[in-house]
């Protein structure tokens, strides 16, 4: 039975902070991202429950903090109806910013065709793109009478759980086809730092962090056949070439599953072959695809249930 | 006229009208056109998708010549010298540009930060007299360019069938995504009208 890990993000100073990841490995823990800026690093990991009060400790030697963050290992897709100056960088990257700080990697998605209310649309491809996160936010504006009536239609056809954002404050019930509503978070011009739209912005964080939570209650009532910060380690040790990657996340972790960011064509059979202890080849346990966004390997595990054993 | 006496944004809605006069403000400010409007209107109808626009200004503003912010004189008399000392900087790029194109850029000099000396074969005399009167920047253009963009960006997304007319310092705007119906632009010209009367 493998531990219960818990998500933290750890920001402090980058002198000693290998200290930090050579004790998070002893313990069994992951490192999932780890951005350095200047002389401040920003850690997110996976701490097995029992020892967070060890890394704690040694980070408060070390002057840094410890936060917990719910959202770690999501890809989130946050949407807006198209990328033009109506919607970024105020406020569809004020959300995804947000989002981030609770550890969630997020890809904003602007739609060709998202704009207006009879015109509005979205193609099948951003619908495939979109459904490979673990859930979209999608930013829409100021008037009840489009969200209530026509941009509900930009929601259909995605079958992962949908956050919708707005300025008026509606009943997730008056959002068809939206699994929550998020209020006063509508079109602005200006950066949001006022309380009253952090207030919503915290807000948002917390109802799609519920909606994380049951997803993973979800998963864990027949879990995956390997964890996919596992499958993360593995890479890391197996294929060298993920280090010459310059995204800011090689390897994102999603709930069910991680995108690689290798060409599919050369990478997809040795990411396939990746073996673990246990003597089992990935291939076995997952299934790989190309991904819609560029082309990355996208790798969805299976379930107990279909493999028929947990490693 | 004050600076934006009469600022109203209207909806079916009223609060969401006072959210979408955050953004009008918003993107007021950061066009710089706070000092050139003295009276706005702007009526949305999200329903009929339609947006309407009206916006009185306050008096335009001269063309710049020369004479308003520099001093043309006699440099060295002997190599015909034509010397310009500039009371304010903000025109600097634009004067420079202009007498790059009259004489080249070999014949400026600029031995400090307020003073430029032109080389050249003329008579100074006539020189001296066409420069003071030379324009150099037209507050007017730039005005009516930021107009339209701040008319193009508060407006909703995607309403691109648009309707604009600017006579002197009345500004009406349309913007829809179907057809204008034309009773929509007797509207917005009644918009104007009003604004216009309330003294």
């Amino acid at each position: 039975m493998p531990a219960v890990l818990e998500p933290y993000i750890y920001e402090g100073g980058i002198h000693k902070h290998t200290l930090i990841t050579e004790l998070l490995e002893d313990l069994g823990g992951y490192l999932i991202q780890k951005v350095p800026a200047a002389t401040e690093v920003m850690l997110t990991m996976l701490i097995p429950r029992d020892d967070v009060h060890l890394i704690e400790d040694l980070g408060k030697k070390l002057l840094g903090n410890l936060t917990k963050a719910p959202l770690t290992g999501t890809e989130i897709a946050v949407v807006s109806p198209t990328l033009a100056s109506h919607h970024l960088p105020h406020s569809a990257c004020d959300i995804a910013e947000y989002l981030r700080r609770d550890g969630a990697n997020t890809n904003m998605i602007g739609l060709a065709r998202g704009m207006g209310r009879r015109v509005a649309l979205s193609a099948d491809y951003e619908r495939k793109l979109i459904n490979e996160h673990d859930l979209a936010v999608f930013a829409f504006g100021t008037f009840s009478d489009c969200i209530r009536n026509k941009k509900p239609k930009l929601l259909e056809g995605i079958r992962v759980p949908k956050v919708v954002t707005g300025g008026p404050d509606l009943k997730t019930e008056d959002v068809a086809n939206a699994d929550v509503y998020v209020g006063n978070i509508g079109r602005v011009a200006h950066r949001l730092r006022r309380s009253e739209e952090l207030n919503s912005l915290d807000n948002m964080n917390r109802k799609v962090g519920e909606v994380v939570e049951r997803m993973r209650e979800e998963i864990a009532k027949d879990p995956l056949a390997v964890l996919p910060p596992r499958v993360m380690k593995e890479i890391h040790e197996q294929i060298p070439q993920i280090e010459y990657v310059l995204s800011p996340a090689p390897i994102t972790l999603q709930l069910d599953g991680l995108r690689v960011k290798l060409p599919y064509g050369e990478f997809h059979e040795s990411i396939g072959n990746l073996e673990f202890d246990e003597g089992i080849r990935l291939s076995q346990l997952s299934r790989i695809t190309p991904s819609k966004m560029k082309n990355y390997i996208l790798v969805k595990i299976k379930r107990e249930s279909e493999v028929g054993f947990v490693i | 006229m004050e600076a934006l006496e009469t600022f109203i944004v209207e909806s079916t809605v009223p609060e969401e009208g006072e959210a979408y006069r955050s953004i009008v403000s918003d993107i007021i400010s950061e066009l710089v056109l706070g000092g050139a409007i003295g009276r706005i209107k702007v009526v949305i109808r999200p329903e009929d998708s339609l947006f309407q626009m009206a916006i009185i200004l306050r008096g335009s503003q001269k063309p710049v010549k020369m004479s308003d912010f520099a001093q043309v004189g006699y440099g060295a008399i002997e190599r015909n010298e034509v010397k310009i000392t500039i009371d304010e900087e903000k025109y600097l790029p634009a004067l420079l540009e202009k007498l790059w194109a009259r004489y080249g850029r070999a014949s400026i000099i600029q031995p400090e930060r307020k003073t430029l000396v032109i080389r050249q074969n003329e008579d100074p005399e006539k020189e001296i007299a066409f420069l003071e009167d030379m324009v150099i920047a037209d507050p007017k253009q730039t005005l009516q360019s930021r107009l339209v963009e701040m008319a193009i960006r508060t407006t909703p997304e995607g309403f691109r069938v648009r309707y604009h007319s600017m006579k002197k310092n009345y500004f009406v705007f349309v913007a829809s995504e179907d057809i204008l119906k034309p009773e929509w632009i007797e509207e917005g010209h009644r918009m104007l009208a009003e604004l216009q009367e309330d003294k």
